[in-house]
C-alpha cells in the first residue's frame, strides 16, 4: 500500500524539522563525539517536550495514538539533524512488544512512564554479529537474566531493556531493569548512541511473550524498528544530497561552479535517485502498519525493502557528499563525518544489511512456494 | 468498488477474453507481418470495444475518460503481451500532435480514426546521425519551395517506419539562427515520392527501426503544424504528452519473480543457487529498487487522482529500472552457466533472459539516454547549472563541425 500525507502528517513533517532546525547546534554534536557515555540533552528534551515518545503509544497509555506514518516523519527530520540520542526509536520498539504483547502490567506500567518521555528504553536482541540469534545465548530462569548481550544502543543510560533470552531453549521476551545489570561503555565511532556491553546476573525481568509468538513479536519489533531507522535513513540521506548540491552551486572551480560537470552533477542526481527508491519504501511500508497486524508477511517484506534501500540510500550519500566537498569533507568542523558516522550506526544497529537480505528473500521464497 | 477498479477489472475481463486470439502465446512463431497484421485486428477490436483514444476527446473517436483510465488499462494490458507495440509510438505522440496542431480539420479526423482502428500507423522522425540527444543539431533542412517546402536530409532511429503511412518531422528552416530557434514541424506522408526508409538490424536481429531518408520530398503548406522556426516547441510537447505512462519497475524485461524462479530451480555449487549469499543479495536489492519504483508510480497514481501534479520522481523509472534489468540479465544466464547459450532472436523480452540482455542496451538509450536522464534530474529537480554548451546562441550555421 503506498499513500498520500494528509495535512496533519505534513504539519507533523515540516514542524518537527523546524523544531530541530531551530535547537540543533552542529558544535555541540560534535563535542559528544570525543565523549563516551554522553548524549544531547537538548535533543531529547525537546523530543519530550514535542510528544513525539508518545506518538506510537496508544491513548489510554498516555500516547497519541498514531502510528509509525507520523513517526517515520519525526524520524526523518531527526535523520536530517542527526539526533542526539537513540531513544525515540528504541523506546517505540520496546513499546510496540508492550502494546503487542501478553503481559499488561508492564504495558500499564511502561508504556505511560515511556509515553511521558520519563523512561528510556533499549532493545538487547542482538549477541556477536547476529541481530536476532535464532536461539538467544542469554538464558532466563525463574524470572532472573544471565548472559551478555554487546553493542546495545542505548544501552548504558536507559531504564529498562526488552531481551532476547531463551527458556529451556524455547524462546522469549523479557523485560529487564537495566538498574539490575551490569553495563560498560562501548567507546565508539558514534558515541551519543550510548552503546553498551550489558552483563546480567541474576537480573530480574518480567515475560512480555514466550515460544513461537515470542519470535514473531521480536520480529515484528525488529520491522517496526527497521521502518523508523529506514526514515533517519533517508532524512539523512536527503540532508546529505541537497548538503552537496548546495556545495556544487557555490564551490567554482576551472571558472564554474562545480556542480556543472557532469561528473559532479551526475553523482547527485544519482543520490536523487537512492533517496526517492528509499522514501517511497518508507510510505509504502509505514502504511502497511496495521493492516497487516504483527508480523503480517507484506510488513516485514516492506520493511526490509524500506530498510535495505535506506542504507543503500545513506552509506552512498554519505561517501559521495564528503567526495564532492573535496578537501573539506574530511575536515572535523565541516562535520559531514557526523553523518558518515551515524550512516553506519543506523546501518547496523536496526539489524545489518545480510539480516534484511536474508529477511527480504526468505519472504519471497515464501510466497513463491 | 472504486469507479477505477469496476473500470479496470471490467478492461481486464475484456483482455482475458481476447487473449487467446491476440496474447504471448497466440504470437509465438509468427513473422513480423502476421505479427503486424494480428497487430491491426488487436488494435480494430480494442477501437470496437472501447480501448482505443482512452483519453481522447469524443469528437474524434476517443473515449473521453482522463489518462488515470488509460493509465489504468495500459497497465492491465501489459500483462497479456498483446502485439500493440506498432501502434504505441504512433498513437502515443504523432496522432495527439496532429489532433492539437493539424490544421485541416477534416483530414485530421479522418487520419486519427484510421489510427485508433489500425488501419493507419504514424512515426516520429526526431533523431538523425547528427542529432539525437541534441536534438536540435538536426541538419534535415526544409527549404521554402513555391507555395510549400522541399524537404531534403536523413532521419534515423525511427521505429516501425517500414510500416508507416504518415510521420511527424522536424526539420531546419533557417540555419542562420541559432538551433532551435530555425526549426519547424510538419507532418509528412511516408509514401511520397522521395521518401526511401531502409530498415536498421539491431544488435539483437530485429529491425524495428530505421533510416528514412528525404530526397526533394514535397510539402503542402498546410502539412505545417508549427510557426515558422516554432518547431522546437512542438517537438517539447510531444515529449511532454505522457509524462507518466504505464511502466513497469522490471524496466521492460523480466519481473523479478521470474530471476527468484530461476534462482530456486538452478543449482549453484550442489545446492539451489537461491540459497547462495550473492544470489540472495541481488535479488533483495532489486527488489527493494524496484518495489521502491512501484511505490512512486502508485503514489503517482494517487496524486493523479487527486488532481494534484506527480512528484518529480516519477522520471526515475526507466533510468533505474533498465539499468537493473540489464544487470540482472547479466547474472541470470551467467547463472545458467554452460546451459544458458541458446538464442533465440524473437524471445520475449519479457520472459527470455538473453532477449532482455541483448536488447537491454536500447532501453537506455532510446527515449533520452541515461546521461540525459540525469541530466535532466540535476538540472531540473536539484536546480544544478546546465552543461558548459559552446553551441549556446550561435547561429547554426556558424557552429564548428
Amino acid at each position: 500500500m503506498s499513500i498520500l500525507y494528509d495535512e496533519g502528517q505534513r504539519a507533523i513533517a515540516s514542524e518537527s524539522r523546524r523544531v530541530l532546525d531551530a535547537r540543533m547546534d552542529k558544535a555541540r554534536l560534535l563535542a559528544l563525539l570525543e565523549q563516551t557515555g554522553k548524549y544531547d540533552q537538548p535533543f531529547w528534551d525537546t523530543v519530550v517536550e514535542q510528544g513525539w515518545t508518545g506518538i506510537g503509544i496508544a491513548e489510554d497509555h498516555g500516547g497519541l495514538g498514531l502510528g509509525l506514518i507520523e513517526l517515520g516523519l519525526v524520524a526523518q527530520a531527526c535523520g536530517a539533524a542527526t539526533s542526539g540520542a537513540p531513544f525515540l526509536t528504541s523506546g517505540y520498539g520496546v513499546a510496540s512488544a508492550l502494546q503487542g504483547g501478553s503481559n499488561a502490567d508492564a504495558a500499564a506500567l511502561w508504556l505511560p512512564k515511556l509515553a511521558a518521555g520519563e523512561a528510556t528504553a533499549a532493545i538487547a536482541f542482538a549477541e556477536g554479529s547476529a541481530p536476532l540469534p535464532l536461539v538467544a545465548a542469554t538464558p532466563f530462569i525463574d524470572g532472573k537474566l544471565s548472559g551478555t548481550k554487546n553493542g546495545v544502543a542505548g544501552g548504558l543510560t536507559a531504564d529498562v531493556a526488552l531481551v532476547w533470552a531463551s527458556v529451556d531453549g524455547q524462546p522469549v521476551l523479557v523485560l529487564a531493569e537495566l538498574s539490575g545489570a551490569t553495563r560498560s561503555a562501548v567507546d565508539s565511532f558514534d558515541n551519543s548512541r550510548l552503546y553498551a556491553d550489558l552483563a546480567f546476573a541474576g537480573t530480574p525481568a518480567v515475560v512480555i511473550a514466550q515460544g513461537p509468538v515470542a519470535h514473531a513479536l521480536a520480529m515484528d519489533v525488529m520491522a517496526r524498528v527497521a521502518v523508523i531507522a529506514a526514515h533517519e535513513q533517508v532524512g539523512g540521506a536527503e540532508a546529505l544530497m541537497l548538503t552537496a548540491r548546495d556545495y556544487a552551486l557555490t564551490r567554482r572551480a576551472f571558472g564554474q561552479p562545480i556542480g556543472a560537470f557532469q561528473s559532479v552533477k551526475h553523482r547527485i542526481a544519482e543520490l536523487y535517485g537512492l533517496v526517492e527508491i528509499a522514501r517511497a519504501n518508507c510510505i509504502h511500508a509505514a502504511a502497511l502498519e496495521g493492516v497487516c497486524g504483527i508480523s503480517g508477511p507484506g510488513f516485514v517484506t516492506a520493511a526490509a525493502a524500506a530498510r535495505i534501500s535506506a542504507t543503500e540510500a545513506y552509506d552512498t550519500a554519505a561517501r559521495d557528499c564528503v567526495q564532492v566537498h573535496g578537501g573539506i569533507g574530511v575536515t572535523w568542523e565541516a562535520g559531514l563525518h557526523l553523518h558518515m558516522r551515524r550512516a553506519r550506526s543506523l546501518a547496523i544497529e536496526a539489524g545489518n544489511l545480510f539480516f534484511w537480505e536474508d529477511v527480504l528473500v526468505n519472504e519471497l521464497q515464501g510466497q513463491a512456494a | 468498488m472504486s469507479d477505477l477498479e469496476t473500470y479496470r477489472s471490467t478492461a481486464r475481463a475484456w483482455l482475458e477474453s481476447v487473449a487467446p486470439t491476440f496474447g504471448r502465446d497466440a504470437r509465438v512463431g509468427l513473422s513480423v507481418e502476421d505479427d503486424l497484421a494480428l497487430g491491426r485486428r488487436y488494435q480494430r477490436a480494442k477501437f470496437d470495444a472501447g480501448y482505443a483514444g482512452i483519453n481522447w476527446p469524443v469528437d474524434v473517436g476517443g473515449q473521453g475518460l482522463t489518462h488515470i483510465e488509460k493509465l489504468a488499462f495500459d497497465t492491465e494490458e501489459m500483462v497479456f503481451g498483446m502485439p500493440g507495440g506498432y501502434f504505441g509510438i504512433s498513437l502515443g505522440m504523432p496522432v495527439p500532435i496532429l489532433i492539437r496542431f493539424g490544421a485541416d480539420k477534416d483530414f485530421m479526423k479522418e487520419r486519427v480514426l484510421k489510427a485508433l482502428k489500425g488501419e493507419e500507423i504514424w512515426c516520429q522522425l526526431f533523431s538523425e546521425p547528427a542529432g539525437g540527444s541534441d536534438l536540435a543539431g538536426l541538419r534535415t533542412r526544409a527549404e521554402v519551395d513555391g507555395n510549400g517546402w522541399k524537404l531534403n536530409g536523413q532521419k534515423l532511429w525511427t521505429s516501425w517506419a517500414q510500416y508507416c503511412d504518415y510521420g511527424v518531422i522536424v526539420a531546419r528552416t533557417d540555419p542562420t539562427v541559432p538551433k532551435h530557434k530555425g526549426l519547424t514541424y510538419y507532418w509528412v506522408d511516408m509514401k511520397a515520392p522521395g521518401v526511401d526508409v531502409r530498415p536498421i538490424k539491431l544488435a539483437g536481429g530485429d529491425s524495428h527501426v530505421n533510416e528514412v531518408f528525404f530526397d526533394d520530398v514535397r510539402l503542402e503548406d498546410s502539412q505545417r503544424m508549427s510557426p515558422v522556426g516554432g518547431g522546437f516547441a512542438v517537438a517539447m510537447t510531444t515529449l511532454m504528452i505522457e509524462r507518466y505512462i504505464a511502466t513497469d519497475s522490471g524496466g521492460f524485461g523480466p519481473h523479478i519473480d521470474e530471476f527468484v524462479d530461476l534462482a530456486r530451480h538452478t543449482d549453484l555449487n550442489g545446492k539451489p543457487a537461491i540459497e547462495d549469499g550473492r544470489i540472495r543479495s541481488t535479488i533483495a536489492r532489486n527488489y527493494a529498487m524496484r518495489s521502491g519504483l512501484e511505490s512512486i508510480t502508485t503514489r503517482a497514481m494517487l496524486m493523479m487522482r487527486a488532481g494534484m501534479e506527480p512528484g518529480a520522481e516519477g522520471s526515475l523509472n526507466k533510468l533505474v529500472a533498465v539499468r537493473s534489468r540489464q544487470k540482472l540479465s547479466e547474472l541470470a544466464l551467467d547463472l545458467m552457466g554452460n546451459s544458458g547459450f541458446a538464442f533465440d532472436a524473437h524471445a520475449s523480452v519479457k520472459t527470455d533472459w538473453a532477449a532482455s540482455w541483448i536488447n537491454a542496451p536500447t532501453g537506455r538509450i532510446a527515449g533520452g539516454a541515461d546521461e540525459m536522464l540525469l541530466n535532466t534530474i540535476a538540472e531540473r529537480i536539484l536546480g544544478l547549472p546546465q552543461d558548459h554548451r559552446p553551441d549556446k546562441g550561435v547561429p547554426f550555421n556558424a557552429i564548428p563541425a
